[in-house]
């Protein structure tokens, strides 16, 4: 087994690694809940996960350059309120428009960040930290303290989250999921082939060199704010979706689950390393925790936070040690078969 | 003296030109701004949050974050109105709180230090175990059983105007600036923040230092959730939520670089002023609420800008004189 | 002035004997700088209270300043502890606070009232009392137990069935005394045939509310009710069923705003729901406030004052909680398919 491990990249040991974890939860919650695994626990975890997957994924294109976005939640709010208010305002706009008016909202904020973090100079989490008030601000005095309501949604988007794309019995794979595994699929592809990928990578894991490599950093670093905030704006339409009623409290603490996710998912918080695939993975087990333990009779209502955090630490801790072990195999067989040739 | 005027021209000058400047619009605007009542109060407010940007200081200088405060200032507050209730005696059970905070930060360093695991990753995770607790002792209730002399403790003044818990920020503030600026363990967290390799190759023994470090911020934020208890006169799950990250901004926004090992205790004290000045300021003309979070985000970002438009302007400068 | 209370005093005195005092009829123009603080800013109902009390501002023609000023929702505690203490500061004659910090704002509480300044609580009291002169009840917090219980009775009907409560945060002081309230009227053997199952948070945030409810329903397969005396989680819980098909099987019910709650209402996810007028609470808050802050009336239990359009209200202890005084607004509206229409205009 571990011989086979060894022979991957890190990162598919890792995603596998973490696909372990998420099934030895649900056989833990299988045999602790009765009637736990059946369609249902798909669709909920599947179109729940679906917002903070994409929105990890935005993290993970930050925090691959060794930088952080803590503005997300902000930008899912507001984007989420004014596309909802222009919805209702006019319920003839076009769904492709609205989506699209949302993923350019959240650019042009996801942008400024980026700026700042790339052309300025200025730390990310400084920029981050203020543009997370900053952007809330505008949400306040934007909305004048009114609610976007569901009444004056267009239908088509209140019948979106119930929309499958296809169904198996009572398992259904909803519009939204679909939406959250193409963009999954999409970066997966683009950050493993393309140029930009690699140079994000090499960004990450040394800033001098990348820059002394002829780099052009700063661009690279600013396109991957800016494609973050996109997808915290595709984010906050599918936040109004679920929603309907949108208030100026939509989105906050994002940011740190988000975060959570991300390192869960394995990515390094010091830049260079990690995948999309295995952020989605970490949204997915954050979630799956938080589902189960809502779900858990025995559980009461108070001990949950303190499990949650636990069991976050506990998964991080895990994955990191397997890591370790894999590692010290692959040193070891390497230097055993270096060795050997000389 | 040379060196003296150096560092006035720097960062710190700078933030005591914006300090000045805030201090006086606030006069200017406000005549309940000078008042006694009000420098105490402004003070009292967030004493809490201050006290703990002190240790937050030698964490960041580290290199390191910790985003548990919070949770352990309210799990702290939480444990000590439990105690009280179930029959401990309240000073017994404040020592018992300050072991929890000791333990909880020893907690926090086991994970960054032996299993090496970021400290991010750590203490994100505690900041929703750590909460969880709280809850799990408080459940749905507030408590409010503490005796007299505990809720004068935080309530009334100590000596002079001020009450008790601003002398301790005051007593933490001067062993703080000592150990940074005159001790042996002051240089380490600088050199660690720097560059934690070379530091451990020359024989500081980094886990050590680490260890101490994330002890002593579990130790003060609990200290802080026990007086902030004394200053509400009872306690809640929900006590200090979110407080870390208005720590965070406090340390940044005194120049402390969040890549560790350069910045100043004095930046920090002064951004301290800055932020409670500042929001004094705008309460006092009735800002409230998002307005006033806005403009310190605002502030927070352009006075990371200001360096480098300073170096900006020098380059083209020195252009200039070349040519 | 004092010669008329004093005058209409002798004159109930002799009528209705000594323990009836004066019905005090508010004077206009007299200058009180006044606050009103909600929960935090940004949110339709606290806004509502707002309109009410500008407009008893205006009507009073208080030549003094009224100021809405709140925190935001992510530092409502410290931030409105921070506020009532800089009015204290400022020397505003009188502040209305619709709490969120339960007995921790106690302490700046008292120090307002040491300094003289009127404090009066809406929406939300001190639950201990402290500091505070008065609470304006929306409803009897024992009434809104009862009409949770109603509901929950006439949504189930004579079959009864398993419900569930979907509340706020486990620190806000009102829902637990609702909810407190409710368990206490359901040992009533009216109510013996509907089961309360499970009391679950939702922290008034959409994502977890929605969540919670699709757990609830889950959690109990013959769940056929999700109460949620919270704006919030109502809609949230309402919206959850209606996404995931569910409401011929659960219904949604408990406290909602008419314009949050109307397609529910209409396509038969929430048949039935109540709220009272944010907008008349505001008005009553300041009546109340204004009175006391310019010693027209003291503020102790047995006055009765005149507050504009909405009539007489009698001050009186406040029997939901060992201390403290309060004025009961009232009555609650019940919104169901008939009435919700209008009412969400």
């Amino acid at each position: 087994m571990l011989k086979y491990l060894s022979q991957m990249r890190p990162e598919k040991q890792r995603e596998l690694v973490l696909l372990l974890l998420i099934c030895l939860v649900v056989v833990f919650f299988a045999m602790m809940i009765p009637h736990y695994l059946n369609a249902r626990l798909f669709n909920r975890v599947s179109t729940s996960v679906a917002i903070m997957a994409v929105l990890a994924i935005g993290q993970t294109l930050v925090v691959l350059t060794r930088n952080i976005d803590l503005s997300v939640g902000s930008i899912v709010g507001f984007t989420a309120y004014f596309v909802g208010q222009q919805l209702s305002h006019n319920n003839d706009i076009d769904p492709l428009v609205a989506v699209l008016m949302a993923i350019g909202v959240g650019a042009l904020m996801g942008g400024f960040n980026g700026v700042l973090v790339a052309y300025c100079r200025v730390p990310a989490i400084i920029v981050t930290l203020g543009t997370m008030a900053l952007f809330r601000t505008l949400l306040v005095e934007y909305s004048d303290a009114q609610t976007v309501l569901t009444v004056n949604l267009p239908q088509w988007l209140l019948d979106l989250p119930r929309l499958n794309v296809m169904s198996h019995g009572r398992l259904h794979l909803r519009f939204v999921v679909v939406i959250m595994l193409s963009v999954v699929i999409l970066f997966q592809l683009f950050l493993r082939f393309s140029s930009f990928g690699r140079k994000l990578y090499a960004i990450g894991s040394n800033p001098e060199a990348a820059n002394n490599a002829g780099f052009p950093t700063q661009r690279i670093v600013l396109i991957s704010f800016l494609l973050c905030g996109a997808l915290a704006g595709l984010t906050g339409f599918l936040f109004l979706a679920r929603f309907g009623n949108i208030t100026v409290v939509a989105g906050i603490g994002f940011e740190l689950k988000s975060v959570a996710a991300v390192v869960v998912g394995g990515v390094n918080i010091f830049g260079g390393s990690g995948s999309i695939f295995g952020a989605t993975l970490g949204a997915v087990l954050i979630d799956l925790l938080e589902n189960s333990l809502i779900r858990w009779l025995q559980i009461s209502e108070f001990w949950r936070d303190a499990l949650l955090g636990l069991l976050i630490l506990a998964s991080v801790a895990t994955d990191s040690i397997f890591m370790k072990r894999i590692r010290l195999y692959w040193a070891k067989r390497h230097a055993a078969s270096t060795n050997s040739n000389s | 003296m040379s060196l003296k005027l150096k560092k006035l021209m720097g960062w710190e000058g700078f933030l005591l030109v914006v300090l000045l400047l805030i201090i006086s619009v606030n006069s200017f605007h406000s005549p309940a701004f000078l008042t006694v009542e009000n420098q105490v109060n402004l003070f009292v407010l967030s004493v809490e949050k201050i006290i703990i940007a002190l240790i937050m200081t030698f964490i960041i200088l580290n290199a390191e974050i910790d985003l548990s405060v919070a949770s352990m200032m309210g799990l702290a507050a939480c444990a000590l109105g439990w105690m009280v209730e179930s029959g401990t005696s309240t000073s017994t059970a404040i020592g018992l709180c300050l072991i929890i905070g000791f333990l909880g930060g020893a907690f926090n360093a086991y994970w960054i230090t032996v299993v090496k695991l970021p400290s991010l990753v750590v203490t994100l995770a505690m900041l929703i175990g750590f909460r969880g607790l709280a809850r799990v002792l408080i459940e749905d209730r507030s408590i409010r059983v503490f005796p007299p002399w505990f809720e004068n403790l935080g309530q009334q003044p100590f000596w002079g105007p001020l009450p008790l818990s601003v002398y301790i920020f005051l007593v933490l503030l001067v062993i703080s600036v000592l150990i940074l600026q005159y001790t042996g363990f002051g240089r380490y967290v600088y050199v660690i923040g720097i560059n934690q390799e070379v530091a451990a190759y020359s024989g500081v023994r980094v886990a050590r230092v680490k260890t101490i470090l994330f002890m002593m911020s579990g130790l003060i934020s609990a200290l802080a959730g026990i007086l902030f208890a004394a200053r509400l006169g009872s306690v809640r799950g929900d006590m200090g939520l979110g407080f870390e990250l208005d720590i965070i901004t406090m340390v940044l926004l005194g120049g402390v670089s969040i890549f560790g090992g350069s910045g100043s205790i004095y930046g920090v004290i002064l951004s301290i002023l800055i932020v409670l000045y500042l929001r004094n300021g705008m309460s006092l003309m009735n800002v409230t609420g998002h307005i006033q979070t806005g403009v310190i985000g605002v502030i927070l970002i352009l006075s990371a800008m200001i360096p480098n438009i300073k170096t900006w302007l020098e380059g083209i400068f020195e252009k200039k004189y070349a040519s | 002035m004092y010669k008329k209370i004093i005058s209409l005093i002798a004159v109930s005195a002799l009528f209705f004997g000594a323990t009836v005092m004066a019905h005090t009829i508010a004077k206009k123009g007299m200058k009180a700088d006044l606050v009103l603080m909600p929960k935090f800013l940004g949110i339709l109902v606290f806004d509502q209270a707002n309109n009410g009390a500008q407009e008893a501002h205006r009507e009073l023609g208080n030549p003094g300043k009224l100021e809405f000023l709140g925190p935001t929702p992510e530092n409502s505690v410290a931030g409105q502890i921070e506020i009532l203490t800089t009015a204290t500061t400022q020397g505003q004659d009188g502040i209305m606070i619709s709490n969120n910090a339960g007995d921790q704002i106690a302490p700046a509480a008292k120090a307002a009232r040491a300094k003289g300044m009127t404090v009066v609580t809406w929406d939300s009291p001190i639950p201990s009392g402290d500091g505070e002169q008065l609470f304006i009840a929306q409803v009897d917090f024992n009434e809104t137990g009862m009409v949770m219980a109603d509901m929950a009775l006439s949504i189930l009907g004579p079959g009864g069935g398993e419900f569930a409560v979907l509340s706020a945060t486990p620190d806000a002081a009102n829902q637990n005394a609702w909810n407190a309230s409710m368990k206490e009227h359901l040992k009533d053997p009216k109510y013996s045939k509907i089961k309360l199952v499970d009391l679950v948070y939702g922290d008034d945030q959409s994502e977890k509310s929605y969540n919670q409810a699709l757990a609830l329903v889950d959690k109990y397969p013959n769940l056929k009710l999700i109460m949620a005396p919270t704006t919030v989680g109502i809609a949230a819980a309402a919206k959850a069923m209606q996404d995931e098909g569910l409401c011929d099987q659960v219904k949604v019910s408990g406290l909602g705003l008419p314009a949050e709650m109307v397609s529910y209402t209409l396509n038969g996810c929430a048949p039935e729901f109540a709220l009272w007028s944010f907008v008349d609470l505001g008005y009553l808050s300041y009546y109340a406030t204004y009175m006391i802050a310019t010693g027209q009336i003291e503020g102790v239990a047995g006055e009765t004052f005149k507050a504009g359009r909405m009539g007489y209200y009698t001050i009186e202890k406040d029997p939901t909680r060992d201390k403290g005084l309060r004025v009961k607004m009232g009555p609650f509206s019940v919104y169901t398919k008939d009435n919700v229409e209008a009412a969400s205009k």
